[in-house]
């Protein structure tokens, strides 16, 4: 193409101007085209709190054979962090930018009143930041999103705005897979836009098949005109409400009748045997794993079908990955597309542990849902998997979301595609989720700012691009005295080199650092705080360090995500109604005072 | 025992016309949904939440002067207002192609029969 271009230009030399101008015209725009060509597609797929060992290449019983194929074709991340929690982990996936100083130091459901007047504490995507949507839409990127957005909901905050060219966007922690309908009372109603305006669901929604058809459409809109697309597909897959075709439930109707202590052991083997953990690999007793055995007959068949429907919905998910990768490779797309497959963060436990019970009966009807046996997982059922069963589908882990512990912190990642040379291949070297957007600009070949972006200072990038990894030049990103910070609603950790120290606030967690080797141990078995005294006071400093770099600021003494949830949701839906009362009360013991003192003269 | 069990049934409508007045003031959009309106836009919502806010207001206060002073004079601005609001809706519909609004019209003749009662039985009570 280079040798054309010079012999167009020589060829030129003598011509008329206008010519002359036609001449650098095509060339202009024979150089974008090459450029384009050059570029290849990047679809970055994001499950919501799927847990570690959730799809076979990490070790689940669960079919994904799409994703299967794709860690065949591609390379799989083994100590892979993200946050515990959703907003802030989608903050640091698409800006590359530490969660707090993107704006989003926690879901802005769980931030308490004292922290919400800080401007990094406000839970939606701050304008100190960058997209890599933006940055690949002014490199010549088509910019495509459908699912999950949870980084703000007022019109300015959506990802139309942030430089994504055709979205559909659920705006919130969550929603209804099979209608537009709220899943928790924090909500009037789900909120759902379409290129920045309201929208309604159709008919036959069910999210993961309704996602993807609008990918393959936004994709289908402009792939005539040669320009590279970036696709984000953020799934509601697998967060509560936890729903299912009927057909993929039946796929896992008494897989999961030997209980919870059983599907952690057999995960923990599988993943020994893919070597995704290593031999060895222990695993800890979590406080909110209940005695399988000590259980009913009628609560081991509900249990059972709870975690089915649950690996029905994962199944669903990947056979709708699975339409796409089709579509791609029918209309020729799929050769110079690279895909990401992640999850948001570890998996979820925020539904009822026992949902027979008459709190969680009232909190259900009151949401128009039901939970008889028969119809879990269909359209009107509310389902979710227990604390015993999260621990199993973070197995090895301990701990799952909103806790700091590895099985709230670390997730599948999956890159596949043409770029990865050393395909099949795990990668155990610590990994990022700020690495991601560094990671598809170097793919993209588009520079990341430096500092500044439109006119405006931004925060630099903290994350390290991993195509060195993927090209299999190195092994590693991060140095072993290098280190990455993490909080979130009071739950921290440092990682550096094979090591991490972690604190875990109650209920589950015990508020004390501990210290893991991470590599070694995935578990977190052994505390080696008091073999390791220097490294870990090392560490607490740095850690320290990341606190004050990055304005976190603590929580309340009593503090609780999941009750500030709730408060904050009652505060939402039913604050002012309060406020109308308590005025209406103040009113009329004003009146019931004067009246009193005037019919006693 | 009748007259006190007229009386409290004749405070709840004053307390619950105080409520949906301050709502206005606070949380109009909630305050026009339940009677059926959308919140509207510059002037509009100025007379919306002015008009609707003082006559629900000062009808509930109103209605509770009556009933501690059991002075007849305090319930009549309610029943008019009321009864009013009641005719006019069914104008609105016969004539201007409103909805007819069943409900509201039967809380509107309902109230004010309970005050023309609490008139009768109350204030004459007082006044014997």
């Amino acid at each position: 193409m280079k040798q054309i271009a010079t012999k167009s230009l020589k060829s030129s030399a003598l011509a008329p101007p206008a010519f002359l101008f036609l001449t650098f015209l095509f060339l202009g725009m024979d150089a974008v085209a090459v450029k384009a060509a050059q570029q290849p597609n990047i679809i970055l797929i994001l499950a919501d709190d799927l847990g570690f060992t959730d799809i076979a290449p990490y070790g689940s019983e669960i079919s994904t054979p799409s994703l299967t194929a794709l860690a065949n074709e591609g390379i799989r991340f083994t100590n892979y962090h993200t946050a515990a929690s959703c907003a802030s982990s989608r903050a640091m996936l698409l800006t590359g930018v530490d969660n707090h100083r993107a704006g989003v130091s926690n879901i802005p459901e769980a931030i308490p009143p004292g922290l919400s007047a800080f401007d990094n504490y406000r839970g939606v995507l701050g304008n100190n930041v960058v997209t890599v949507a933006t940055l690949l839409e002014d490199a010549g990127y088509h910019t495509y999103m459908a699912g999950k957005w949870h980084l703000g909901k007022e019109r300015h905050q959506l990802p139309s705005r942030r430089g994504f060219e055709r979205t559909v966007a659920m705006a919130d922690t969550g929603a209804d897979n099979w209608e537009q309908k709220p899943y928790i009372p924090i909500y009037k109603k789900a909120n759902w836009f379409a290129d920045g305006e309201e929208m309604e669901l159709p008919e036959d929604f069910y999210s993961s098949r309704f996602l993807i058809d609008k990918t393959i459409e936004f994709i289908d809109s402009n792939h005539e005109d040669g320009q590279p697309f970036f696709a984000y597909v953020p799934f509601q897959a697998v967060h509560i409400p936890v729903q299912a075709p009927q057909d993929f439930i039946d796929r896992y109707m008494g897989v999961y009748d030997t209980g919870w202590e059983r599907l952690r052991q057999d995960r923990l083997a599988k993943a020994v045997g893919l070597g995704v953990v290593g031999e060895g690999t222990e695993m800890v007793d979590m406080s909110t794993t209940q005695d399988w055995d000590a259980l009913s007959d009628d609560r081991k068949r509900y249990e059972s079908k709870r975690m089915a429907v649950y690996g029905g919905m994962i199944e669903a998910m990947d056979f709708h990955i699975g339409r796409l990768i089709e579509h791609l490779k029918t209309t020729g797309q799929y050769e110079n597309t690279l895909l990401i497959f992640t999850s948001d963060n570890g998996t979820e436990v925020s539904g009822p542990t026992d949902p027979s019970r008459v709190p969680a009966q009232i909190f259900l009807r009151n949401q128009g849902y039901t939970s008889e046996y028969e119809t879990l997982g269909l359209k009107g059922s509310f389902n979710s998997i227990s604390p015993s069963f999260a621990s199993a589908s973070a197995s090895p882990l301990a701990f799952y979301k909103f806790y700091a512990g590895e099985g709230g912190l670390r997730v599948p990642l999956i890159i596949a595609g043409q770029s990865v040379l050393n395909k099949g291949e795990l990668n155990h070297a610590l990994s990022h989720v700020t690495d991601i957007t560094p990671t598809i600009l170097s793919l993209a070949g588009v520079k990341a700012p430096d500092g500044r972006f439109g006119g405006r200072p931004i925060e630099a990038m903290i994350g390290r691009d991993l195509m060195p990894i993927i090209r299999g030049d190195v092994d590693r990103v991060y140095a072993e005295d290098e280190t990455i910070g993490y909080e979130v609603g009071g739950n921290a950790a440092l990682f550096r080199g094979d090591y991490k120290i972690v604190m875990n606030r109650a209920p589950v967690g015990d508020r004390l650092w501990h210290l893991y080797n991470i590599v070694s141990d995935p578990g977190e078995t052994e505390d080696l705080a008091d073999a390791m005294p220097e490294r870990m006071q090392l560490m607490l400093r740095a850690y320290d360090q990341y606190v004050l770099e990055n304005g976190v600021l603590p929580v309340p003494v009593d503090y609780k995500q999941v009750s500030q949830v709730g408060i904050n949701g009652l505060r939402e839906v039913y604050g002012k109604q309060m406020l109308v009362l308590l005025v209406s009360m103040l009113i009329l013991v004003i009146f019931l005072v004067v009246a009193r003192s005037i019919t006693r003269r | 025992m009748i007259n006190k069990i007229l009386r409290v049934v004749t405070v709840l409508p004053g307390i619950l016309f105080v409520v949906i007045g301050v709502g206005w003031i606070i949380d109009p959009a909630s305050a026009a949904a339940g009677v059926g309106m959308p919140l509207l836009e510059g002037v509009g919502r100025s007379t919306q939440i002015g008009d609707l806010g003082s006559f629900f207001l000062t009808m509930g206060l109103l209605i509770l002067v009556g009933v501690t002073t059991l002075e007849r004079a305090w319930f009549y601005p309610p029943m008019m207002l009321l009864g009013l609001a009641a005719m006019f809706r069914l104008v609105a519909w016969l004539v201007h192609g409103a909805a007819l609004a069943g409900s509201m019209i039967a809380v509107e003749i309902i109230v004010t029969a309970l005050l023309y009662v609490a008139t009768i039985r109350l204030c004459e009570k007082r006044s014997a």
